[in-house]
């Protein structure tokens, strides 16, 4: 079905994740053409997300290039139990450490309020992420959405709370100022310690000869928290949450993750943090928007049969479903480089072996996590940053506010870098701090799935890469909270072919021709004669340089038109 | 800045390639009609603002940047949508077969309670007419949508198409405003609740 496509383009690019979509979007932005195909009939490959039924089926026939080791189980019956007492658990619940405690007493049985079957039917009202993401409001992502204007194909929401663990207890971390007053978890003392603190971090390094940072130079965060004479309390929050470090950190990574967590602050809400309404699925999708609306063509569930480089030229003849297409340069995912290409051991750039990268696990619940006063208004979107002794990994509660599961369902995305192929092995030990607690109150699951997203990395058996390769790989998910490297690596990426090249500049708002009652018929560019029509254009082309210019201070417009907007609505 | 409108609408027009959807989007936005303009540049959305009784309303209307082609449309671009404007050519029978398939992407994809209206495009062009009015009306009917011809080219009915459309979602979310209005508590709060995601958007508030 190639019908019909161009036989020559600038980039073609293969795999619609994160990265590639960025990419696509770049080179379409700069008047590239492009063609974005995917073997996939969904967007995003590994950077998905799915509805609660195409989840499961891609559990379970899923064992592919990109995702492994799959393994998803349900802790509730097909159909709901119409009887009191009954027993809990079905054909399919082994008695797997996690698994619910059987004999907990609670008002209504989870088995009577919550099936598969009841699951199921809200399917759509699922978003299940495949690589789920947290943004830095000031973080690269946020910067690129805004600075390129692609935020206008997404809706975002603000973390609600940051939290930590301490001595077994969940916690939440004061992050702006009035969190800090209200906290009940710190006391006056603590309080004080902790703004000072604060305060102190986002002071370091305007002043680089500051007699104290040189003190630091080579030590550890921690070393640093150590000198500051705070509690233990607050060294937890603010190692665990805030500097996002380990033992080992050191002073210098640690004092810029202080101060990237405080200079996100005050944005958009409470936390530093954002979360993509109805998945980080959607955000690959939005770069492919801007790249079909600047000419890119799409098309998914197309194979890729063999890429064939001409040694004259260095032009890729791609061959899709037998037709061939000749391209200046091929961008693609890692796990759809087709096989026969590899065997042929051609080089291509950021190739590599094929590894474990993250371990994924995923568990719906009925109920949220931690206290109620963590849960306030039927439970957020919060974040828990987990340690187990040198490792670590990242949890993100969501609640049906983030448009990724319905109402009365909690979703947890847990993710750590792979160390086995055993996912849920290397889960176990977080699982272990979160839904395994001896307490009474014991989250119960209704659902967990585990699998391994897969990358590459280079080894010595990696055939060496010819410079002028026109074939690139982009890098799979790494862990992290936020993009960061996933914006380098397409970048990167980028640079390598259009080198030069601004990479996605601000695309223009469509001019916005409000007609408004009066006289809705009276400029029509068309019935201009040529000269009006060639300075109409002029003005429009100004107009679009003052845009550009005045990029800085987008955000904080937004923010007051939607102020203003909010007022009047509550107004009515 | 002070707001300009009362309500927001988000509105998209979905069918297949050629039918005329970016010629509607103009015709209602620009009063326009020029095919070469629009093949060479991308159209993502246009706004225009129109009156209805006395409530000023921005309505938004996306177009598929091209993504229907080969049916790539995006999961995205349905998001929030409140209103759907379904094309066909009356002159391609094909065009109107595949809005029984577009209807099941939308079902699949946009909100349950998004309006949706039916449009057969290019009615000047009625010696080459395929699909006769009657089937659209029927097959509208079938759906419990509502129908009109339009050209984009000759400006008929695209005007009115969209200022029905958009009278019905305004009396639509009027009525849902009134139903939740009354008791003051959970509902209210979800309104603080969304109202704190839109930050860095221009989007409606109201959904």
């Amino acid at each position: 079905m190639s019908d019909d496509l161009p036989d020559k383009f600038d980039l073609i690019v293969i795999g619609t994740g994160f990265p590639e979509s960025c990419i696509a979007a770049a080179a379409s932005r700069i008047g590239k053409t492009v063609l974005h195909i995917d073997p996939h009939e969904y967007y995003g490959g590994v950077w998905a997300s799915f509805n609660l039924e195409s989840f499961c089926a891609l559990l379970e026939y899923g064992n592919g290039s990109d995702i492994k080791n799959t393994k998803q189980k349900w802790y509730i019956n097909e159909q709901l139990n119409p009887e009191m007492g009954a027993e809990v658990g079905n054909s399919n619940s082994d008695s797997e450490t996690h698994a619910m405690a059987e004999d907990t007493v609670v008002r209504k049985p989870i088995d009577q309020q919550w099936s598969r079957e009841k699951l199921l039917q809200q399917s759509r009202r699922f978003n299940l992420d495949l690589s789920p993401k947290i943004l830095y409001s000031a973080g690269p992502l946020v910067q690129l959405l805004v600075s390129s204007n692609i935020c206008r194909y997404a809706e975002f929401r603000a973390v609600d709370r940051v939290c930590t663990k301490f001595q077994n207890q969940i916690i939440n971390v004061p992050c702006s100022r009035s969190d800090v007053f209200n906290t009940k978890d710190l006391n006056i003392v603590e309080k004080r310690l902790l703004m000072k603190f604060l305060s102190q971090c986002l002071a370091f390094g305007e002043d680089k000869t500051e007699e104290d940072t040189l003190l630091y130079r080579g030590k550890t965060f921690r070393e640093y928290l150590q000198e500051q004479k705070v509690t233990e309390k607050i060294r937890t929050c603010v190692m665990q949450a805030i500097a996002m470090s380990t033992d080992e950190t050191p002073f210098e990574v640690g004092i810029g993750r202080t101060q990237q967590f405080l200079g996100s602050l005050g944005r958009y809400g409470n936390t530093p943090f954002l979360f993509p309404m109805y998945g980080c699925g959607e955000i690959p999708q939005c770069f492919c928007r801007l790249c079909a609306v600047f000419g890119g063509i799409y098309c998914l569930k197309r194979n890729i049969d063999d890429i064939i480089v001409e040694a004259d030229t260095n032009i890729a003849n791609v061959v899709l479903e037998g037709k061939t297409i000749k391209a200046q340069h091929v961008v693609s995912a890692p796990c759809h480089i087709p096989t026969v290409l590899l065997e042929r051991n051609v080089g291509i750039y950021g190739q590599g072996e094929l590894v474990n990268s993250l371990s994924r696990g995923i568990f719906l619940s009925a109920e949220p996590l931690g206290s109620e006063e963590l849960n306030s208004g039927g439970g957020g979107v919060n974040l828990l940053r987990l340690l187990a002794d040198t490792r670590e990994a990242i949890l993100i509660q969501l609640s049906h506010f983030s448009g990724t599961c319905p109402k009365g369902i909690y979703l947890f995305h847990l993710t750590t870098a792979a160390q086995t192929d055993q996912p849920e092995q290397d889960l176990a030990p977080f699982v272990a701090q979160i839904f395994n607690t001896e307490t009474d109150d014991a989250l119960k699951l209704l659902y967990s799935a585990y699998f391994t997203i897969m990358g590459r990395k280079s080894t010595s058996s990696t055939p060496r890469v010819d410079v002028s390769t026109p074939i690139f790989c982009t890098s799979a998910p790494s862990y992290e909270l936020d993009y960061d490297n996933a914006i380098i690596n397409a970048r990167e990426i980028f640079t390598k072919l259009y080198a030069d090249a601004e990479f996605l500049p601000r695309a223009p708002d469509p001019e916005e021709i409000v007609i408004e009652g009066e006289d809705p018929r009276a400029l029509s560019e068309n019935s201009l004669p040529d000269d009006l029509r060639e300075q109409l254009r002029e003005l429009e082309k100004s107009a679009e340089h003052m845009d550009i210019e005045d990029t800085e201070g987008t955000s904080v417009i937004e923010i007051n038109q939607v102020e203003s907007e909010s007022q009047q609505m509550d107004a009515e | 800045m002070a707001k300009t409108y009362d309500y927001l609408f988000k509105l998209l027009l979905i069918g297949d390639s050629g039918v005329g959807k970016t010629c509607i989007l103009f015709r209602f936005s620009e009063d326009a009609f020029n095919t070469t303009f629009i093949s060479t540049i991308g159209i993502d959305f246009k706004i225009r603002t129109i009156e209805l009784d006395g409530k000023k309303i921005k309505l938004q209307i996306w177009d598929t940047a091209g993504q229907e082609r080969f049916r790539t449309i995006t999961t995205a671009y349905y998001r929030g949508a409140m209103g759907i404007m379904l094309v066909y050519d009356i002159t391609q029978e094909k065009s109107f077969e595949n809005i029984k398939n577009w209807i099941r992407n939308i079902e699949e994809n946009a909100s349950a309670d998004v309006e949706k209206m039916l449009l057969g495009n290019k009615c000047e062009l009625n010696d080459k007419r395929q699909v006769s009015r009657e089937r659209g009306e029927q097959l509208a009917v079938e759906y419990g949508i509502k129908f009109m011809e339009t050209s984009a080219k000759a400006s008929i009915n695209v005007e009115e198409a969209f200022l029905t459309l958009a009278s019905d979602i305004k009396a639509k979310m009027e009525k849902r405003l009134e139903a939740n209005n009354p008791p003051k508590g959970g509902h209210q709060l979800k309104f603080a609740e969304t109202r704190k995601t839109e930050t860095w958007l221009s989007k409606c508030n109201l959904l």
